[in-house]
Protein backbone atom coordinates (compact mmCIF):
# COMPACT_ATOMS: atom_id res chain seq x y z
CA UNK A 1 0.00 0.00 0.00
CA UNK A 2 1.36 3.41 -0.91
CA UNK A 3 1.19 6.25 1.58
CA UNK A 4 0.64 9.84 0.54
CA UNK A 5 3.63 12.12 0.81
CA UNK A 6 2.52 15.61 1.71
CA UNK A 7 4.91 18.40 0.88
CA UNK A 8 4.98 22.08 0.08
CA UNK A 9 7.85 22.21 -2.40
CA UNK A 10 11.43 21.14 -2.95
CA UNK A 11 13.77 22.62 -0.40
CA UNK A 12 15.21 25.98 -1.49
CA UNK A 13 18.16 25.50 0.88
CA UNK A 14 19.55 22.07 0.03
CA UNK A 15 17.79 21.48 -3.28
CA UNK A 16 17.25 17.78 -2.69
CA UNK A 17 14.86 17.62 0.24
CA UNK A 18 11.12 18.01 0.38
CA UNK A 19 9.61 20.61 2.67
CA UNK A 20 7.02 18.60 4.54
CA UNK A 21 4.56 19.26 7.31
CA UNK A 22 5.83 18.04 10.66
CA UNK A 23 3.51 17.70 13.64
CA UNK A 24 4.54 17.80 17.28
CA UNK A 25 1.98 16.87 19.90
CA UNK A 26 2.74 17.79 23.50
CA UNK A 27 0.14 17.96 26.25
CA UNK A 28 -2.60 17.54 23.65
CA UNK A 29 -1.37 20.66 21.91
CA UNK A 30 -0.62 20.25 18.23
CA UNK A 31 2.13 22.27 16.62
CA UNK A 32 2.61 22.23 12.88
CA UNK A 33 5.60 23.48 10.97
CA UNK A 34 7.39 22.93 7.69
CA UNK A 35 10.54 20.83 7.86
CA UNK A 36 12.92 19.78 5.08
CA UNK A 37 13.29 16.00 5.25
CA UNK A 38 16.86 16.28 3.96
CA UNK A 39 18.64 19.26 5.53
CA UNK A 40 16.15 19.86 8.37
CA UNK A 41 15.63 23.52 7.68
CA UNK A 42 12.40 24.70 9.36
CA UNK A 43 9.75 27.25 8.49
CA UNK A 44 6.79 28.37 10.54
CA UNK A 45 4.21 27.68 7.81
CA UNK A 46 3.81 26.71 4.13
CA UNK A 47 4.30 30.28 2.95
CA UNK A 48 7.94 29.60 3.85
CA UNK A 49 8.56 33.25 4.56
CA UNK A 50 9.77 32.81 8.12
CA UNK A 51 12.51 30.45 9.11
CA UNK A 52 12.85 28.88 12.53
CA UNK A 53 16.51 29.23 13.42
CA UNK A 54 17.99 26.42 15.44
CA UNK A 55 20.60 27.22 18.06
CA UNK A 56 24.14 26.77 16.85
CA UNK A 57 24.80 23.79 19.11
CA UNK A 58 21.75 21.84 17.99
CA UNK A 59 22.19 19.01 15.59
CA UNK A 60 18.54 18.04 15.68
CA UNK A 61 15.54 20.16 14.76
CA UNK A 62 13.47 21.07 17.80
CA UNK A 63 9.86 21.99 18.23
CA UNK A 64 9.59 25.75 18.89
CA UNK A 65 6.72 25.10 21.29
CA UNK A 66 7.98 22.31 23.54
CA UNK A 67 11.69 22.36 22.61
CA UNK A 68 11.73 18.58 22.08
CA UNK A 69 13.36 16.90 19.13
CA UNK A 70 11.19 16.75 16.05
CA UNK A 71 12.48 13.21 15.55
CA UNK A 72 11.11 12.18 18.95
CA UNK A 73 8.16 9.91 19.59
CA UNK A 74 5.81 12.85 20.10
CA UNK A 75 6.40 13.99 16.52
CA UNK A 76 5.40 12.68 13.09
CA UNK A 77 4.74 13.69 9.48
CA UNK A 78 1.30 15.21 9.12
CA UNK A 79 -1.63 13.25 7.79
CA UNK A 80 -4.09 14.83 5.35
CA UNK A 81 -6.49 15.32 8.28
CA UNK A 82 -3.90 17.16 10.32
CA UNK A 83 -3.00 19.36 7.35
CA UNK A 84 -6.69 20.24 7.03
CA UNK A 85 -6.84 20.94 10.76
CA UNK A 86 -3.96 23.38 10.41
CA UNK A 87 -5.76 25.05 7.49
CA UNK A 88 -2.86 24.31 5.13
CA UNK A 89 -4.48 21.84 2.74
CA UNK A 90 -4.61 24.31 -0.15
CA UNK A 91 -0.91 24.98 0.17
CA UNK A 92 0.42 21.46 -0.02
CA UNK A 93 0.95 18.88 -2.73
CA UNK A 94 0.27 15.22 -2.30
CA UNK A 95 2.32 12.53 -4.00
CA UNK A 96 2.03 8.77 -3.78
CA UNK A 97 5.35 7.08 -3.12
CA UNK B 1 73.61 -50.60 -27.47
CA UNK B 2 71.22 -48.29 -29.21
CA UNK B 3 73.27 -45.21 -28.24
CA UNK B 4 76.50 -46.75 -29.62
CA UNK B 5 74.79 -47.41 -32.93
CA UNK B 6 73.55 -43.81 -33.01
CA UNK B 7 77.07 -42.46 -32.27
CA UNK B 8 78.54 -44.58 -35.08
CA UNK B 9 75.86 -43.34 -37.44
CA UNK B 10 76.67 -39.72 -36.53
CA UNK B 11 80.41 -40.26 -37.11
CA UNK B 12 79.72 -41.90 -40.47
CA UNK B 13 77.49 -38.97 -41.43
CA UNK B 14 80.27 -36.52 -40.48
CA UNK B 15 82.73 -38.44 -42.66
CA UNK B 16 80.41 -38.00 -45.63
CA UNK B 17 80.26 -34.19 -45.43
CA UNK B 18 83.15 -31.85 -46.39
CA UNK B 19 85.79 -31.20 -43.69
CA UNK B 20 85.11 -27.50 -43.28
CA UNK B 21 81.38 -28.11 -42.70
CA UNK B 22 82.21 -30.89 -40.29
CA UNK B 23 84.40 -28.48 -38.28
CA UNK B 24 81.59 -25.91 -38.21
CA UNK B 25 79.09 -28.53 -37.03
CA UNK B 26 81.45 -29.80 -34.32
CA UNK B 27 82.07 -26.21 -33.17
CA UNK B 28 78.35 -25.57 -33.02
CA UNK B 29 77.88 -28.81 -31.11
CA UNK B 30 80.55 -27.88 -28.56
CA UNK B 31 79.02 -24.43 -28.23
CA UNK B 32 75.62 -25.96 -27.61
CA UNK B 33 77.01 -28.37 -25.01
CA UNK B 34 78.63 -25.49 -23.14
CA UNK B 35 75.76 -23.04 -23.41
CA UNK B 36 72.72 -25.33 -22.99
CA UNK B 37 72.71 -25.59 -19.18
CA UNK B 38 73.46 -21.91 -18.75
CA UNK B 39 70.77 -20.83 -21.21
CA UNK B 40 68.29 -23.04 -19.35
CA UNK B 41 69.39 -21.47 -16.10
CA UNK B 42 69.46 -17.85 -17.24
CA UNK B 43 66.48 -17.73 -19.55
CA UNK B 44 64.34 -20.43 -18.00
CA UNK B 45 64.35 -22.44 -21.23
CA UNK B 46 64.13 -26.18 -21.38
CA UNK B 47 66.72 -27.03 -24.05
CA UNK B 48 67.54 -30.74 -24.10
CA UNK B 49 71.09 -31.77 -23.32
CA UNK B 50 73.22 -33.45 -26.00
CA UNK B 51 73.17 -36.62 -23.94
CA UNK B 52 69.39 -36.65 -23.93
CA UNK B 53 69.37 -36.02 -27.68
CA UNK B 54 71.68 -38.96 -28.17
CA UNK B 55 69.40 -40.99 -25.93
CA UNK B 56 71.52 -41.53 -22.80
CA UNK B 57 69.52 -39.25 -20.61
CA UNK B 58 65.89 -38.28 -20.28
CA UNK B 59 65.09 -34.67 -21.11
CA UNK B 60 64.91 -32.56 -17.97
CA UNK B 61 61.61 -30.97 -17.17
CA UNK B 62 61.74 -27.74 -15.33
CA UNK B 63 60.24 -28.31 -11.93
CA UNK B 64 58.96 -25.08 -10.56
CA UNK B 65 57.58 -24.93 -7.09
CA UNK B 66 53.80 -24.68 -7.05
CA UNK B 67 53.19 -22.29 -4.24
CA UNK B 68 50.76 -20.20 -6.27
CA UNK B 69 48.00 -22.74 -6.40
CA UNK B 70 48.52 -23.72 -2.79
CA UNK B 71 48.53 -20.14 -1.66
CA UNK B 72 45.41 -19.41 -3.66
CA UNK B 73 43.64 -22.40 -2.18
CA UNK B 74 44.77 -21.37 1.27
CA UNK B 75 43.55 -17.88 0.64
CA UNK B 76 40.20 -19.22 -0.39
CA UNK B 77 40.12 -21.41 2.67
CA UNK B 78 41.01 -18.56 4.94
CA UNK B 79 38.37 -16.39 3.31
CA UNK B 80 35.80 -19.00 4.14
CA UNK B 81 37.06 -19.08 7.69
CA UNK B 82 36.58 -15.28 7.75
CA UNK B 83 39.56 -14.29 9.75
CA UNK B 84 39.93 -17.39 11.88
CA UNK B 85 43.61 -18.31 11.87
CA UNK B 86 43.14 -21.86 13.17
CA UNK B 87 43.63 -23.63 9.88
CA UNK B 88 45.76 -26.60 8.83
CA UNK B 89 49.43 -26.11 9.72
CA UNK B 90 50.86 -29.22 8.07
CA UNK B 91 52.23 -27.54 4.97
CA UNK B 92 55.61 -26.08 5.84
CA UNK B 93 56.03 -24.17 2.58
CA UNK B 94 52.88 -22.17 3.08
CA UNK B 95 53.09 -21.80 6.81
CA UNK B 96 55.11 -18.61 6.54
CA UNK B 97 52.40 -17.06 4.42
CA UNK B 98 49.65 -17.88 6.86
CA UNK B 99 49.70 -14.82 8.99
CA UNK B 100 49.80 -12.70 5.87
CA UNK B 101 46.84 -14.49 4.33
CA UNK B 102 44.87 -14.48 7.55
CA UNK B 103 45.49 -10.79 7.85
CA UNK B 104 44.38 -10.26 4.30
CA UNK B 105 41.20 -12.20 4.84
CA UNK B 106 40.50 -10.24 7.99
CA UNK B 107 40.92 -7.08 5.98
CA UNK B 108 38.61 -8.35 3.29
CA UNK B 109 36.05 -9.34 5.89
CA UNK B 110 36.27 -5.97 7.52
CA UNK B 111 35.91 -4.21 4.21
CA UNK B 112 32.83 -6.19 3.39
CA UNK B 113 30.97 -4.92 6.42
CA UNK B 114 29.01 -2.21 4.72
CA UNK B 115 26.03 -2.58 6.97
CA UNK B 116 24.66 0.70 8.16
CA UNK B 117 24.93 1.54 11.80
CA UNK B 118 21.86 0.43 13.73
CA UNK B 119 19.52 3.12 14.89
CA UNK B 120 19.85 2.70 18.57
CA UNK B 121 23.20 1.11 19.21
CA UNK B 122 26.82 1.34 18.32
CA UNK B 123 27.97 -1.49 16.10
CA UNK B 124 28.93 -4.58 18.06
CA UNK B 125 31.63 -6.11 16.01
CA UNK B 126 33.80 -9.10 16.59
CA UNK B 127 36.70 -7.72 14.58
CA UNK B 128 40.13 -7.44 16.15
CA UNK B 129 40.34 -4.28 18.15
CA UNK B 130 43.97 -3.59 17.29
CA UNK B 131 43.41 -3.86 13.54
CA UNK B 132 43.38 -0.75 11.37
CA UNK B 133 40.01 -1.89 10.10
CA UNK B 134 38.46 -1.49 13.51
CA UNK B 135 36.56 1.36 11.97
CA UNK B 136 33.04 1.77 10.73
CA UNK B 137 32.85 1.40 6.96
CA UNK B 138 36.64 1.22 6.96
CA UNK B 139 37.22 4.92 7.63
CA UNK B 140 35.09 6.16 10.54
CA UNK B 141 36.58 6.32 14.00
CA UNK B 142 34.27 5.43 16.87
CA UNK B 143 33.94 8.38 19.23
CA UNK B 144 31.50 6.61 21.53
CA UNK B 145 27.81 7.33 22.11
CA UNK B 146 27.07 6.20 18.58
CA UNK B 147 29.11 9.01 17.05
CA UNK B 148 31.70 8.39 14.35
CA UNK B 149 34.38 10.67 12.99
CA UNK B 150 35.75 10.74 9.45
CA UNK B 151 39.43 11.40 8.63
CA UNK B 152 38.51 15.02 7.76
CA UNK B 153 36.83 15.48 11.14
CA UNK B 154 33.20 15.22 10.06
CA UNK B 155 31.00 13.61 12.69
CA UNK B 156 28.13 11.24 11.98
CA UNK B 157 25.88 10.85 14.98
CA UNK B 158 22.32 10.16 16.05
CA UNK B 159 19.68 12.25 14.36
CA UNK B 160 17.37 12.50 11.37
CA UNK B 161 14.18 10.63 10.72
CA UNK B 162 16.12 7.40 10.30
CA UNK B 163 17.69 7.70 13.76
CA UNK B 164 21.29 8.06 12.61
CA UNK B 165 22.98 10.28 10.06
CA UNK B 166 24.68 7.31 8.45
CA UNK B 167 21.28 5.73 7.91
CA UNK B 168 20.02 8.99 6.54
CA UNK B 169 22.73 9.49 3.95
CA UNK B 170 22.40 5.83 3.01
CA UNK B 171 19.15 6.84 1.29
CA UNK B 172 21.34 8.36 -1.39
CA UNK B 173 22.85 5.04 -2.38
CA UNK B 174 19.63 4.10 -4.14
CA UNK B 175 17.20 5.86 -6.39
CA UNK B 176 13.68 6.63 -5.25
CA UNK B 177 12.04 7.02 -8.66
CA UNK B 178 8.64 7.95 -7.25
CA UNK B 179 9.95 10.59 -4.84
CA UNK B 180 8.85 14.03 -6.03
CA UNK B 181 11.59 16.35 -7.24
CA UNK B 182 15.28 15.56 -7.48
CA UNK B 183 17.03 12.82 -5.55
CA UNK B 184 20.81 12.66 -5.87
CA UNK B 185 22.08 9.10 -6.01
CA UNK B 186 25.71 8.22 -5.31
CA UNK B 187 27.15 5.55 -7.55
CA UNK B 188 29.12 3.34 -5.15
CA UNK B 189 29.01 1.74 -1.76
CA UNK B 190 28.84 3.39 1.64
CA UNK B 191 32.60 3.46 2.12
CA UNK B 192 33.15 5.17 -1.23
CA UNK B 193 30.34 7.58 -0.43
CA UNK B 194 31.92 8.54 2.91
CA UNK B 195 35.30 9.01 1.22
CA UNK B 196 33.71 11.23 -1.45
CA UNK B 197 31.91 13.29 1.21
CA UNK B 198 35.20 13.81 3.03
CA UNK B 199 36.90 14.79 -0.20
CA UNK B 200 34.16 17.24 -1.14
CA UNK B 201 34.37 18.78 2.34
CA UNK B 202 38.15 19.15 2.06
CA UNK B 203 37.95 20.57 -1.47
CA UNK B 204 35.35 23.15 -0.45
CA UNK B 205 37.39 24.14 2.60
CA UNK B 206 40.44 24.67 0.42
CA UNK B 207 38.44 26.68 -2.09
CA UNK B 208 39.19 24.28 -4.91
CA UNK B 209 37.90 25.02 -8.40
CA UNK B 210 34.17 24.36 -8.69
CA UNK B 211 33.68 24.32 -4.94
CA UNK B 212 31.81 26.60 -2.58
CA UNK B 213 31.04 27.06 1.09
CA UNK B 214 27.91 28.92 2.19
CA UNK B 215 26.63 29.57 5.67
CA UNK B 216 22.93 29.28 6.21
CA UNK B 217 21.40 29.82 9.66
CA UNK B 218 24.03 27.90 11.58
CA UNK B 219 24.44 25.24 8.93
CA UNK B 220 27.20 25.32 6.34
CA UNK B 221 26.54 23.99 2.86
CA UNK B 222 29.70 22.70 1.18
CA UNK B 223 29.82 21.92 -2.50
CA UNK B 224 32.56 20.47 -4.62
CA UNK B 225 32.78 19.38 -8.21
CA UNK B 226 34.55 16.14 -9.03
CA UNK B 227 36.37 15.43 -12.26
CA UNK B 228 34.23 12.45 -13.07
CA UNK B 229 30.57 11.67 -12.39
CA UNK B 230 29.94 10.41 -8.87
CA UNK B 231 26.30 9.53 -9.31
CA UNK B 232 23.12 10.39 -11.11
CA UNK B 233 19.95 12.34 -10.68
CA UNK B 234 17.10 10.21 -9.40
CA UNK B 235 13.60 10.92 -8.12
CA UNK B 236 10.82 12.02 -10.44
CA UNK B 237 13.02 14.82 -11.82
CA UNK B 238 15.76 12.36 -12.63
CA UNK B 239 13.34 9.91 -14.20
CA UNK B 240 11.88 12.64 -16.38
CA UNK B 241 15.35 13.75 -17.50
CA UNK B 242 16.66 10.22 -18.04
CA UNK B 243 18.87 10.18 -14.94
CA UNK B 244 21.70 12.51 -15.97
CA UNK B 245 25.11 11.96 -14.41
CA UNK B 246 26.14 14.18 -11.50
CA UNK B 247 29.62 15.42 -10.72
CA UNK B 248 28.90 17.64 -7.75
CA UNK B 249 28.58 16.71 -4.08
CA UNK B 250 26.70 18.83 -1.55
CA UNK B 251 27.37 18.36 2.16
CA UNK B 252 25.27 20.07 4.84
CA UNK B 253 27.13 20.38 8.13
CA UNK B 254 26.16 21.88 11.46
CA UNK B 255 29.22 22.42 13.63
CA UNK B 256 31.16 19.30 12.77
CA UNK B 257 28.06 17.15 12.46
CA UNK B 258 26.95 16.02 9.05
CA UNK B 259 23.24 16.66 8.55
CA UNK B 260 23.09 15.26 5.05
CA UNK B 261 25.14 14.78 1.90
CA UNK B 262 24.23 13.84 -1.65
CA UNK B 263 25.27 14.24 -5.28
CA UNK B 264 23.67 17.24 -6.89
CA UNK B 265 23.53 18.90 -10.28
Amino acid sequence: MTSPLIYVESCPVCGDGLCRIRICVTNQRLTGLVLCDECETMWTDPSMQERIAPSSSETEPKCPTCNQSLWGDQSHWASIGEVCLLGWFDRVRIAKV
Amino acid sequence: MVSRKRTDTAINTLRMIPTKWAIVLVALLIGYVLLQPRLNQWLGWNLPSVASLVGDEKPTTKKEPKPTKEVVSKEKASEKVTGNVTENTSDKKTSDKKSEIAQASTTKTANRTNDPVPKDSAPKDSRPKDAAEDKIHGILKDLGRNRFESPEGLVYGPGSEEGHRLKHIERHLEDQPSRPGPHGVFDGDMKAFLVAIDRAFAMANKGAKGSSKKEDDGAVVYEATFEKPIGFLGGTDGKRRKNPALKKMRVVVRGKSVITAFPVQ
